[in-house]
């Protein structure tokens, strides 16, 4: 199989306002395949986000590259779409406009962007919702719009920055359901950012454990469940997949940790 | 306890409504009091009364129209070139380092001058005209949409621009339909507080110059001995004032309709 997006050797210094640059992402190189679903897993700040930002075109690769279809990532653009851990709607929108505002962008007729983005607030459960404003919305209820809104643009790689970290536990379980349900009905390349094992292995087809900063690649581990199966989180190989990817994050985060301390 | 929640609805919203302004009612009172007392002159503190026949009369004159026309004229015009030239300005600001650099220091060193002062020399350059008094409403008025704009603009989320450019935003669509709007409710606070400040120098600057206007009747007044025509000037501009004040309030409700404080307005 082809990769669908190609991380060569990058480095990131990350450049605090004031202070000394701090090393955020050392030599990383990965290989992502087409409509694989992958995690990028790691503690608090080993740059996993910075890594997603990086392919999504939003800060300079300064070192290595960083390739979609065989094309250099330079800007960020609507073949990849992003989801943000703290939702980034436009407040002033409503659901629906927000949704059509990608749509309005790519010079779709009306009558089409209405239709378009009524079938993707359908599709995420906010029917009914479609002129409520944001601040209206519980949390789990903006993060289905950010998802509506992404998902509108039909985008070949959706990039996900811990998009359900800011939820409640019973909300987080029915967002990762249901966004494994809208994956397997149009599979897309996603990468998804977590911290949370957990998820890592119940979402993701393979996951990318990085260390603490400088965030390295530390290994890949292949996680197929069979996700359909409502009690795949209690079966022996998945609790082993998660004690191992726990063993490996948990070095990293004792190591992250002691950094921490003064 | 009971008494009260067998009231009728109408009936609490009305005692709300007064008691919210009963101390503006209890300083009039005193004023009526003090007036009558003898404790000091009709010349010192002429009657409510008194005022308020002034204030028909001249509204009956007609010369209270021209007045007040022209200082909600140049007051409201200078506020309204303070508010498109301080957003723009704001705007620019935070795009263009070359403008950041060049703009920051002069803002620190001019919001807090006395604007007011330029008035003399401005007339000479200007003229004794309607532009001197708008130049100067401009000149104070400017200082808090700009400053508004900044924090405003400063303040917008990295990832609501992020996800606008993911959207498909040109950088332009991004200043218009994104960064704007973000911004809109720290703008309108700035707003809000430059346009009191656009009447007050108005007033000033029409009291210094003298003429027309409700700043110079009360010069024109004062320098005539005339302490009701003075007092009827402040209870004017008073009301004035509150009605502008309150008239920004609504529009900022009616703009912000999707922000949560608006929101809760509604709720509750």
């Amino acid at each position: 199989m082809t990769a669908k997006i190609v991380v060569d050797s990058v480095n990131h210094l990350y450049r605090p306002p004031r202070g000394r640059p701090v090393l955020a992402l050392e030599n990383i190189s990965l290989d992502i395949r087409e409509r694989e679903f992958i995690a990028l897993l790691g503690p608090s700040g080993c740059g996993k986000s910075t890594l997603l930002y990086l392919m999504g075109g939003f800060l300079p690769i300064e070192t290595g590259a960083i390739t979609v279809d065989g094309k250099p990532v330079v800007a960020p653009g609507p073949d990849r779409g992003i989801v943000f851990q703290h939702f980034a709607l436009f407040p002033w929108k409503t659901v629906r406009a927000n949704v059509t505002y990608g749509l309005e962008r790519q010079g779709l007729p009306r009558a089409e962007r209405e239709a378009r983005a009524q079938r993707f607030i359908d599709m995420v459960g906010l029917t009914g919702f479609e002129d409520s404003y944001p601040s209206q919305l519980s949390g789990g209820m903006k993060q289905r719009a950010a998802i509506a809104r992404t998902l509108a643009i039909d985008p070949d790689v959706l990039l996900m920055d811990e998009p359900f970290g800011a939820l409640d536990a019973q909300t987080r379980h029915l967002m990762q359901t249901e966004l494994l349900a809208i994956w397997q009905r149009s599979p897309k390349t996603v990468i998804f950012v977590t911290h949370d094992v957990q998820e890592a292995v119940y979402l993701a087809e393979r996951v990318a454990v990085m260390s603490a900063r400088p965030g390295r690649i530390k290994a890949i581990v292949d996680t197929r469940f069979d996700k359909n199966d409502p009690a795949v989180h209690k079966s022996q190989p998945f609790v082993d997949k998660v004690d191992e990817l726990w063993g490996l994050v948990r070095e990293e985060a004792i190591k992250a940790e002691q950094r921490e301390a003064p | 306890m009971a008494r009260v929640a067998q009231r009728a609805p109408w009936v609490s919203a009305i005692g709300w409504g007064a008691a919210r302004f009963l101390p503006i009612g209890l300083l009039l009172a005193a004023w009526e009091l003090l007036s009558h007392s003898g404790a000091v002159t009709p010349f010192m503190l002429p009657s409510i009364e008194a005022v308020v026949a002034r204030i028909a009369r001249d509204a009956g004159t007609g010369e209270l129209a021209v007045n007040l026309g022209l200082t909600l004229y140049r007051s409201l015009l200078g506020f309204a070139i303070a508010a498109v030239a301080g957003i723009a300005l704001g705007l620019f600001i935070s795009r263009s380092a070359v403008v950041r650099w060049f703009f920051d220091p002069v803002i620190s060193v001019g919001f807090p001058m006395p604007k007011i002062a330029f008035l003399p020399i401005v007339v000479l350059w200007l003229g004794f005209y309607d532009v001197s008094r708008i130049t100067m409403v401009v000149s104070d008025a400017i200082f808090p949409v700009v400053t508004a704009t900044i924090a405003g603009i400063q303040g917008v989320e990295r990832e609501v621009l992020w996800s606008a450019r993911n959207l498909g935003a040109s950088e332009r669509r991004l200043q218009w339909e994104i960064v704007l709007p973000a911004a809109l409710p720290q703008i309108l606070t700035g707003l809000q507080v430059a346009l009191p400040i656009a009447l007050i120098v108005d007033i000033v600057a029409e009291m210094i110059m003298g003429g027309y206007g409700i700043g110079g009747a009360m010069a024109t007044a004062s320098r005539f001995a005339d302490s009701r025509g003075v007092f009827a000037g402040l209870v004017e501009i008073a009301i004035v004032g509150f009605c502008l004040v309150k008239a920004m309030m609504l529009v900022r409700r009616r703009l912000l309709l999707w922000h949560p404080e608006a929101l809760d307005a509604a709720n509750g």
